[in-house]
């Protein structure tokens, strides 16, 4: 037998415990998605039960169906064009008055209903009782109990899916507005119907008190669909609303929002009944110390700082034993395939490529369980409260702080946790400015600088570097918020939900999703982006066009140690030079040293040679490549960035002002190719584009000021 | 001005309300409880207020401010942090 196949949608007002009843129904059988062309998150899940394969849909959270946010157009628009057959909305019941409007507009819309009364545990423990049998028939709706923290109804909840999907909906609630609504409700309803105005799959009293209530969605939908017979309608309706506002002195939104909490105060006040009374008491004096006027800001540096140092710190050794085994896996490798092309493929570009990546998977892990676990609790949205201010002088929302701080680690995680920003520009714009903010891997590249060109102040010069680039963060901010992202931002209002224990379930699930889209990147886009890589450093090969006769000299040395003119110190120490010197042809020879060499006009107002510009290519597939790539082409065999002859050998091409000006670039131009990757999958390629524009604009005409500037004083 | 963040400094709001005067949210003190009267923001925010619970007639709580910052108020059991320039729009009596 084939089982029968039904999809539900799951609704509900943000932290009402709609993810939590999400990963008990469903488990790890989900998929995230997005939405087609938003990146407004799609959850998806299968659940088998009893012949029924049930597909299931996490639609946004939602405080209503009026069409303010995008979240709420998808929402709404899922339910109408996607038909689902059954509607679960979950409900915080220790919250009726508040949830039940969603609901509310629910019914209103005709949807196939089921109410989910979550967190029922809580109603009891505060002393309410809630008749749901009564609350059942007063909205011809089923109602099922949940207490999702713990496990259970979800049963219960399938068996009603199923029932309503057997069963014929014979009646239906009708929220009445009031007389005054009501007749120009009508009278915009006979409208509709002289005009033959198509309502596509909504009921034409659903569309007229849309039309009162302003839903530019619906407006722009039906206009468009109707043409001219429209302007008899809009005459109508705002004849209507002019009508309603003089008389009950509010506009119609705000009178028909009434009507719905008239509606839910109605029912409750029969079915709800409260023996104690309502608290907050815990999550209030919790607030009244984490949201404190002075401590606020404090205490939110404490504990991301605690959450850099378990991400980071933490994270390290997990993330050295990875290095290690990559390392391993080379050697094995080295040692298995014989010299030449396909080892260097195999060890140079995949290995060190795709392994480089992998190797912040454990950092990736940790940040997301912290995040989960700051949003879970509910002590995110506080953080957001407390930096609000700070944040909002330049032009950011409060939570961008938190990408921000973790760009400081890594940008790719940076770009993932800029999720947590519901509002698209204050995303855009925060994951813009996040390449400013210098990450982990650019680090080495500061200390061999550094190290070679002012030796005695090297750390204050790094952090000379780091504060251009909150300064540069701050100005560019402010520039894009004026220009590119100019406009109303939301206006700031945001729920502070009460404290709760994070569930374990939740919070593991969470950090698997993001850490194993990471990893599935790192297959794919970036290991295509390494082999590229690779192959633009090493072909076209030099073959037999060394300018020097490499291979007699080799055989020179060999000669001397086997006669015994040389200890085997020295004569490793002169091979070591000789393949450096080698290493070093053969990257010139290559496509990246060609592109260095056509490129270095441009690059020379800026102080840079062709090896600089070589080294900044490199830096794309990461930025502490560039160090390594620096030594291959100065032909020194030890490459760190403690590498005593590499500082020399740079000291002695460069001056001091150049190399302060390649470290401002390598600051200021677009993070690494896996940042990039992931850039592209949070913003879309027109974003990706953009963002690697204009910081190779910005870091030339910083670095050309500072190098024609410096250059009159120096 | 407004964009750069500027609009509230030097401006202090917090004077003391005399009974049955009717003003914006963004002068409420915290530890108090006020009734809304009118939302004034257009259609599209009035209707995203009254859906978190701000409509006229409702009572609520303002359990903290600082100043120039977003205020956080109670209003049927949910708290929100709510931004000034929301707040504005927003027309309160003491109760």
């Amino acid at each position: 037998m084939t089982d029968k196949e039904i999809t539900i949608a799951l609704s509900g007002n943000p932290n009402s415990g709609k993810t939590t009843i999400f990963n008990n129904l469903t488990g790890l059988k989900q998929h995230v998605g997005n939405y087609p062309g938003v990146t407004v998150e799609k959850k998806t899940g299968i659940v088998d039960y009893k012949g029924y394969r049930i597909n299931i849909v996490d639609l946004p959270g939602i405080y209503s169906l009026t069409a303010y946010s995008l979240e709420e157009i998808i929402a709404r628009n899922f339910i109408v064009n996607e038909k689902p057959d059954v509607v679960v909305d979950v409900v915080d019941s220790s919250n009726l008055e508040r949830n039940l409007y969603l609901a509310t507009q629910l019914m209103e819309l005709n949807a196939p209903l089921i109410l989910a009364f979550n967190m029922t545990d809580v109603v009891k423990k505060s002393g309410k009782e809630i008749d749901i049998g009564l609350l059942s028939e007063l909205f011809y709706v089923p109602i099922v109990e949940m207490v999702g923290s713990r496990g259970l109804g979800s049963n219960e909840l399938l068996e009603a899916v199923i029932r309503v999907v057997n069963s014929k909906k014979e009646k239906k609630v009708e929220v009445k507005y009031g007389e005054e609504v009501e007749n120009e409700i009508s009278r915009i309803i006979s409208v509709l119907k002289k005009q033959k105005v198509p309502t596509f799959n909504f009921d034409a009293r659903w569309i007229a008190v849309k039309l009162l209530e302003q839903d530019r969605e619906i407006i722009d939908t039906i206009k468009k669909a109707s043409g001219p017979k429209y302007s008899k309608v809009e005459e109508t309706v705002s004849s209507s609303i002019n009508h309603i506002t003089s008389i009950l002195r509010d506009t119609p939104e705000v009178i028909i929002a009434d009507a719905r909490y008239g509606f839910i105060k109605g029912a409750l006040l029969e079915a709800l009944k409260e023996t104690g009374s309502v608290k907050l008491d815990r999550s209030e004096k919790i607030d009244r110390i984490l949201t404190h006027r002075i401590l606020g800001i404090p205490i939110f540096a404490l504990i991301i700082w605690l959450m850099f140092q378990f991400v980071f710190t933490l994270g390290k050794y997990p993330a050295n034993w990875l290095a290690l085994g990559f390392e391993k896996l080379s050697v094995l490798v080295t040692n298995i395939v014989p010299q030449g092309l396909i080892r260097s493929l195999l060890v140079d570009g995949i290995i060190g490529g795709v392994g480089g990546v992998i190797t912040f998977t454990p950092n990736i892990i940790l940040l997301f369980f912290a995040i989960a676990v700051l949003e879970d609790s509910g002590y995110m949205a506080r953080a957001a409260f407390v930096m609000d201010r700070v944040m909002h002088k330049i032009g950011l929302h409060g939570k961008s702080f938190i990408p921000l701080g973790i760009g400081f680690g890594c940008t790719v995680p940076a770009y993932m946790g800029s999720r947590i920003l519901e509002n698209k520009k204050d995303r855009l714009v925060t994951m813009h400015i996040n390449t400013f903010m210098s990450c982990g891997a650019r680090l080495p590249v500061y200390i061999l600088f550094a190290g070679a060109f002012f030796p005695a102040i090297a750390g204050n010069v790094i952090f000379s570097i780091y504060l251009i680039g909150i300064i540069m963060a701050v100005i560019m901010a402010k520039v894009l918020r004026a220009t590119r992202f100019r406009g109303e931002s939301d206006p700031f209002v945001m729920e502070l939900p009460a404290y709760r224990m994070p569930t374990l379930k939740g919070i593991l699930i969470h950090t698997w999703e993001r850490a194993w889209m990471y990893v599935k990147k790192a297959g794919t886009i970036i290991l295509a982006i390494s082999i590229l890589m690779w192959i633009l450093f090493t072909f076209p090969m030099i073959g037999g066009n060394y300018s020097q006769d490499y291979a007699g000299q080799i055989e020179e040395i060999e000669q001397s140690f086997k006669s015994g003119k040389i200890t085997s110190q020295e004569y490793d120490g002169e091979i070591a030079t000789v393949e450096a010197e080698m290493a070093g042809e053969r990257l010139a020879y290559s496509t990246a040293g060609r592109i260095g060499r056509f490129l270095e006009p441009v690059f020379r107002p800026l102080g840079f040679d062709w090896k600089m510009v070589v080294a900044t290519i490199s830096g794309i597939a990461a930025k502490e490549v560039i160090v390594s790539t620096i030594g291959t082409l100065y032909s020194i065999q030890e490459t760190g960035e403690q590498s005593d002859s590499l500082k020399t050998a740079l000291y002695k091409h460069y001056t001091p002002l150049v190399g302060y000006n390649f470290m401002l670039f390598t600051l200021l131009y677009f993070p690494c190719m896996a940042a990039m990757v992931m850039f592209r999958k949070e913003a879309g390629t027109k974003e990706m584009l953009f963002q690697i524009g204009y910081t190779l604009l910005l870091a030339w005409t910083m670095s050309f000021l500072v190098f024609q500037i410096g250059r009159i004083f120096i | 001005m407004r964009r750069w963040g500027l609009q509230y400094r030097g401006r202090d709001t917090r004077r003391l309300h005399q009974i049955g005067e009717i003003f914006s949210m963004a002068a409420a003190v915290p530890g108090k409880k006020y009734k809304i009267i009118k939302i004034d923001g257009g259609c599209r925010l009035n209707s995203r207020l009254c859906a978190m619970g701000f409509i006229p007639g409702e009572v609520f709580y303002v359990s903290g401010a600082s100043r120039g910052g977003p205020l956080c108020v109670l209003v049927k059991g949910t708290k929100f942090a709510i931004g000034r320039g929301m707040a504005e729009r927003i027309q309160i009596r003491e109760v």
